[in-house]
């Protein structure tokens, strides 16, 4: 069974349980869920689209060039780049990062190109600057895009 | 309705984009359909699951059980639990993100929401997949350094924040 039965499973549970406790309570909750699915559906799709013009306009191939070139400091930062505008699901990014590292990009590229690419993405950014902020986002971004660059380092000086 | 306008408003944005680009090249739109297509079909369930467990944290989890986890007043303990527990949670940001709007409203704090952001991308639901392509000691290295950044994470962007809109109390 997949992860997705499970948490549907788990969901549905969890309301059935709160619907014998309180239906009041529950008809509530599910008034909550569909403002929330109003909310972020829309900017799915969105960025769902986006993905697809990525996906349709840049090849895999192109990318790993940019990054099996460099070797510098410089390659941490142009992977880390390359990963928040790569527009993949979590679970392409590490069979894309092997592929990266065998095309010749460093660990220190690899790590930056794979935080990055979970964590910063200007895919979600729309959904984020809705949810949260300016500051907020402008913060979590540009700081996770900092830390993700000094263990880039790290990983790029030690040997594996 | 507000917010059933700005959803329209999304939905219009993206199927013009779609548009053009399906008229100027058949193929790519075919492509850009396909990925939207995948996107919705791997992400539907978590998100159904996830949007459910917001709306029941809505009514039954009151700001006071919550602050005390995972608010300020939970201190080291809460940014701890942010900074770990989520490395096992899967998901996209997309699915956690509404998800984190709903704890900070009942009151977890800046710090916590940040640290369990930067926990979740442990990922360790795709650790299996992480070593067969990247190596475990790469897989191993990786997850190890996901605790303490997201605790610099929280901590940090917590403290930049606070400067940021109160300039005058911290100094």
């Amino acid at each position: 069974m997949d992860v997705g039965s499970i948490y549907l499973i788990v969901a549905f549970g969890l309301l059935i349980l709160s619907a014998f406790k309180d239906i009041e309570k529950t008809k509530k909750a599910l008034k909550v869920t569909s403002k929330v699915t109003l909310t972020v559906l829309p900017v799915l799709f969105l960025i769902f689209i986006l993905m697809g013009i990525i996906e349709a306009f840049v090849s895999k191939e192109i990318i790993a060039t940019w990054l099996g070139s460099g070797s510098g400091v410089l390659s941490i930062v142009i992977g880390e780049i390359v990963g928040c505008v790569a527009l993949i699901e979590p679970a392409v990014v590490f069979p894309f990062a092997g592929f990266l590292h065998k095309s010749g990009a460093n660990y220190g590229t690899v790590l930056g190109f794979i935080m990055t690419a979970i964590l910063i993405g200007i895919a979600t950014l729309p959904l984020e600057l809705k949810l949260f902020g300016k500051r907020f986002t402008l913060v979590r971004n540009l700081l996770t895009f900092v830390l993700v660059f000094i263990i880039g380092i790290i990983f790029k000086v030690v040997h594996l | 309705m507000n917010n059933l306008k700005e959803a329209l408003i999304y939905v219009v944005i993206a199927l013009l984009i779609w548009g053009v680009v399906s008229i100027f090249s058949p193929s790519k739109g075919l492509v850009v359909g396909t990925v939207t297509y995948d996107g919705f079909a791997k992400a539907i369930k978590i998100i159904i699951a996830v949007f459910i467990i917001i709306g029941l944290i809505q009514v039954w989890v009151s700001p006071q059980t919550l602050s005390k986890i995972l608010g300020k007043e939970a201190g080291w303990k809460g940014l701890l639990l942010a900074s770990t527990i989520p490395i096992f949670i899967g998901g996209s940001l997309f699915t956690i993100f509404p998800l984190l709007k709903t704890l900070r409203e009942k009151g977890a704090s800046i710090a916590s929401v940040m640290a369990f952001i930067t926990a979740w991308g442990g990922k360790a639901p795709l650790l299996p997949l992480e070593i067969a392509f990247l190596g475990w000691k790469f897989a191993i290295l990786r997850i190890s350094f996901i605790i303490p950044f997201a605790i610099v994470m929280g901590l940090l962007s917590e403290f930049i924040l606070e400067k940021w809109e109160h300039p005058e109390e911290v100094r």
